[in-house]
């Protein structure tokens, strides 16, 4: 049983990013003007050459942008500590509150981020040419971005890089090609903060139809983060969002039907068969460093006389010091005393005396000094004797063991019964307060007899009790009770061993919620959002084609992005589809082959093709046609132009405002 | 270069395009929340698909209840704390629980505001 037990428990790996190497830029990438490809996705950001078979580069998209350090020694200047991108992060949990990415939801937002992340990725590519990175880019971009963040992301690349050229694609699409399963899909592409519902119908991306629920991997992720701290209060600190991450990535599934799979769970065999637990990192409690009780307590009375020891060696010094300048002073009395009036001025310049007034009182407050300190150094010594000889208190245990066991069993009913009584007692004061309780009318039963009592009230003792049952304050039998209570909880807690098997107080018992928090996916409305689920957007979308483009669709429903890895999804989506399409029509469910690498292999096979020169927008067309151009290609966006120029002066610092700049830093 | 650290600098680029040096007053950038308001607000044509025009519709389904603690269906809710509970064993649970966790689970829920 007890084997069985260990092996089901899950331990967490907590995986370490390795830091990045810089990567051999050979002259045949530096001279041929090999495209370079980055997915640069929100979650993770893949870079490698077009010539390559795999990314040479995979990282989180975070950049962690470390507060000053506070000067500790005036003397130093204050030393910024580097900013640490990507893979350099080696624990994401150290950093978390000074994260930063460039992403807001789906979308390159923060360009400055960006700048820092296209840095780490050209120089760990080792690019080392003079003033530009002379490569073209193929570079994924989020379905329908906005046309202003396409152009501040052309400005950083042509005016901050010097690239000869770009081109934008959409990550989902590239995966479709990827996958090479025909020209009409209805692609589901689960990301990391978006799924995007896109159907592509004989090659052409339906866009109008298209919907995106605003829901991702960060979404579930972050869901079973607080869900596990707010089960779990005591490890709050323990459960980090990398932990539940892991949890999700590696043990979380999707239900095939909700519904039928969380009834399962309230059963409580089924739970017991099935619950998974998840061993949180713990240490050992301090027992373990082979010192008994016994040996403790021994250190702790060696300690106490090492300290009493010195005190009163510092006591005897103290003594000697006061004596010797007593006979200084003394001396010089004398001095005075004789009329030797040239010696006692040549004698007190070295003791800060004054005049012979000075001299008196000086001697008397050492006299007084001397006088307590041999009071002092008598009572510690019989305060020594005291601390051999303490007697023992009564609710000192029986040192053999099963004795011992008796008497700790009986300690803690006793300090139960205590507790009871005191509840119940304060349960009777709080009722007799209210009106029309049992106890308020106990309570005028007992005030009326004590006024019919007569002249024999107070023979005995016991009748003056009725004043405590009376009484609404607290009375002297709960101020007693609450001493021994506070007495008996002192001694239990010295003497009561602690929990025999700690591991098991740092374990998670995981039920529904590795099924809970990816069924976020399809009922959004469980963390409150009021957006429709996967299902039902995917209905909402089949719903605007004709009766034989919707058979295209259902025919080859493509499952793409990371999220989309979760056991379970094809056969759910299948399901659902079963449901949502006419009774015998036929439906088809594809995965992608590497969920969240297809869409760089799609990007390079784009970029290796002989047509890559043509979809690239070149640097004249840039400066032509503006930041927010885009030349449509299989892959792409469709672009529209904006109707009217974004100007926009604060966003835009002018060249003066450069220079104004400057002038601040050199100031400071 | 007065105790000033040194900014990194790359042979690929001649100066930095959006990178601020550390003290000067930082570029605000916009969110996405804000890009897509002034998106809105330009006289696009018909055809024209944007980014706020894709989000999925509501949602036309009766939401499920489950249980905030357990996850199980959950029939009942708790009048005091506002919480789905799906038994007896849970209810009293859901007595117990301090005011911070049933306000996180609120949260959770999104169900912490007042309106709704």
């Amino acid at each position: 049983m007890d084997t069985d037990e260990i092996e089901n428990i899950l331990v967490l790996k907590d995986y370490k990013t390795v830091p990045d190497i810089v990567h051999e830029y050979s002259p045949t990438l530096k001279f041929g003007h090999i495209p370079l490809v980055i997915d640069n996705g929100s979650y993770q950001c893949r870079v490698g050459w077009s010539i390559n078979e795999e990314p040479n580069l995979i990282f989180k998209n975070y950049i962690a942008r470390p507060r000053k350090d506070r000067c500790k020694k005036d003397a130093e200047p204050p030393v910024t500590p580097p900013i640490q991108i990507g893979n350099d992060i080696v624990n994401i949990e150290a950093v978390r509150f000074q994260l930063k990415t460039q992403f807001d939801k789906n979308v390159v937002t923060h360009f400055e981020v960006q700048e820092q992340v296209f840095d780490y990725i050209f120089s760990h590519l080792g690019i080392d040419s003079e003033g530009s990175v002379p490569h073209p880019i193929a570079l994924t971009e989020a379905f329908v971005t906005p046309n202003y963040c396409r152009q501040l992301m052309s400005e950083l690349l042509f005016e901050g890089y010097g690239v000869p050229g770009v081109s934008y694609g959409v990550d989902s699409l590239f995966s479709m090609y990827k996958n090479d399963i025909g020209d009409s899909a209805l692609i589901i592409n689960c990301g990391y903060h978006t799924i995007h519902i896109i159907p592509v119908i004989r090659g052409r991306v339906i866009e109008e139809h298209a919907r995106r629920i605003n829901l991702g991997g960060s979404e579930i992720i972050c869901y079973l983060h607080k869900l596990l701290q707010l089960k779990y209060p005591v490890h709050v600190n323990a459960i980090t969002m990398s932990r539940a991450e892991e949890i999700v990535h590696e043990h979380s599934s999707i239900a095939l039907d909700y519904q039928e799979t969380i009834k399962k769970w309230a059963n409580p065999d089924y739970y017991e068969a099935n619950v998974m637990r998840i061993q949180l990192p713990y240490v050992q409690t301090v027992t373990s460093t082979g010192l008994t009780a016994e040996q403790q307590k021994e250190r702790k009375k060696e300690m106490a006389r090492r300290l009493l020891e010195i005190n009163a060696r510092k006591r005897e010094e103290r003594l000697a010091d006061d004596e010797e300048n007593l006979n200084h002073l003394l001396a010089i009395k004398d001095m005075i005393e004789d009329g030797d009036t040239d010696e006692f001025n040549e004698a007190i310049k070295g003791f800060d005396i004054k005049s012979y007034e000075d001299l008196q009182r000086q001697i008397t407050n050492i006299n007084m000094r001397i006088e307590k300190n041999k009071q002092r150094i008598a009572a510690a010594a019989t305060a020594e004797e005291n601390l051999e000889t303490r007697p023992a208190g009564r609710l000192n245990p029986p040192t053999e063991p099963e004795a011992f066991q008796a008497w700790l069993t009986d300690t803690r009913a006793k300090y139960r019964e205590l507790v009871a009584r005191r509840e119940a007692r304060r349960a009777r004061r709080a009722a007799m307060v209210k009106r029309r309780t049992a106890a308020a009318a106990e309570r005028m039963r007992v005030i009326s007899r004590l006024a019919a009592a007569g002249d024999d009230f107070g023979n005995q003792d016991s009748d003056w009790d009725a004043y405590k049952s009376i009484s609404r304050e607290a009375d002297s039998d709960s101020e007693a009770d609450g001493e021994r209570v506070l007495e008996l909880e002192e001694a239990l807690r010295e003497y009561e061993t602690p929990p025999a098997n700690s591991s098991q107080h740092h374990q998670l018992h995981l039920a529904i919620e590795p099924f809970r928090a990816p069924e976020l996916m399809f009922q959004p409305s469980m963390m409150g959002n009021v957006e429709a689920g996967l299902a039902e957007t995917m209905e909402y979308v089949f719903k605007h084609f004709s009766s034989e483009d919707q058979m295209l669709l259902a025919n080859n429903v493509f499952l793409t992005g990371g999220s989309s890895q979760f056991p379970g999804l094809k056969e759910r989506l299948e399901r659902e589809l079963l449901e949502m399409r006419p009774f015998q029509s036929t439906h088809k469910v594809i995965m992608a082959k590497n969920p969240s690498l297809d869409a760089w292999y799609g990007a390079r096979d784009f970029a290796g093709s002989n047509e890559f020169e043509s979809w690239c927008i070149s640097k004249e067309e840039y400066y032509e046609m503006g930041g927010e151009y885009l030349k449509d290609h299989y892959a792409s966006n469709k672009y529209y132009k904006s109707p009217a120029p974004i100007i926009d002066n604060t966003l835009a610092p002018s060249v003066d405002a450069n220079v104004v700049k400057e002038e601040i830093v050199v100031d400071c | 270069m007065t105790g000033e650290s040194v900014e990194k600098t790359y042979c690929f680029k001649t100066e930095n395009k959006f990178i601020v040096k550390s003290g000067c007053k930082k570029r605000m950038w916009r969110s996405l929340k804000q890009i897509l308001t002034a998106e809105r607000a330009l006289p696009w044509p018909n055809e024209a698909v944007l980014y706020y025009s894709i989000n999925a519709p509501p949602t036309f389904k009766p939401t499920k209840k489950y249980s905030d603690i357990s996850g199980l269906p959950a029939p009942y809710i708790d009048r005091h704390s506002k919480l789905y509970y799906s038994s007896a064993e849970e209810f009293a649970t859901v007595r117990n629980l301090p005011m911070d966790i049933t306000a996180g689970y609120l949260q959770l829920r999104g169900a912490n505001t007042i309106v709704g």
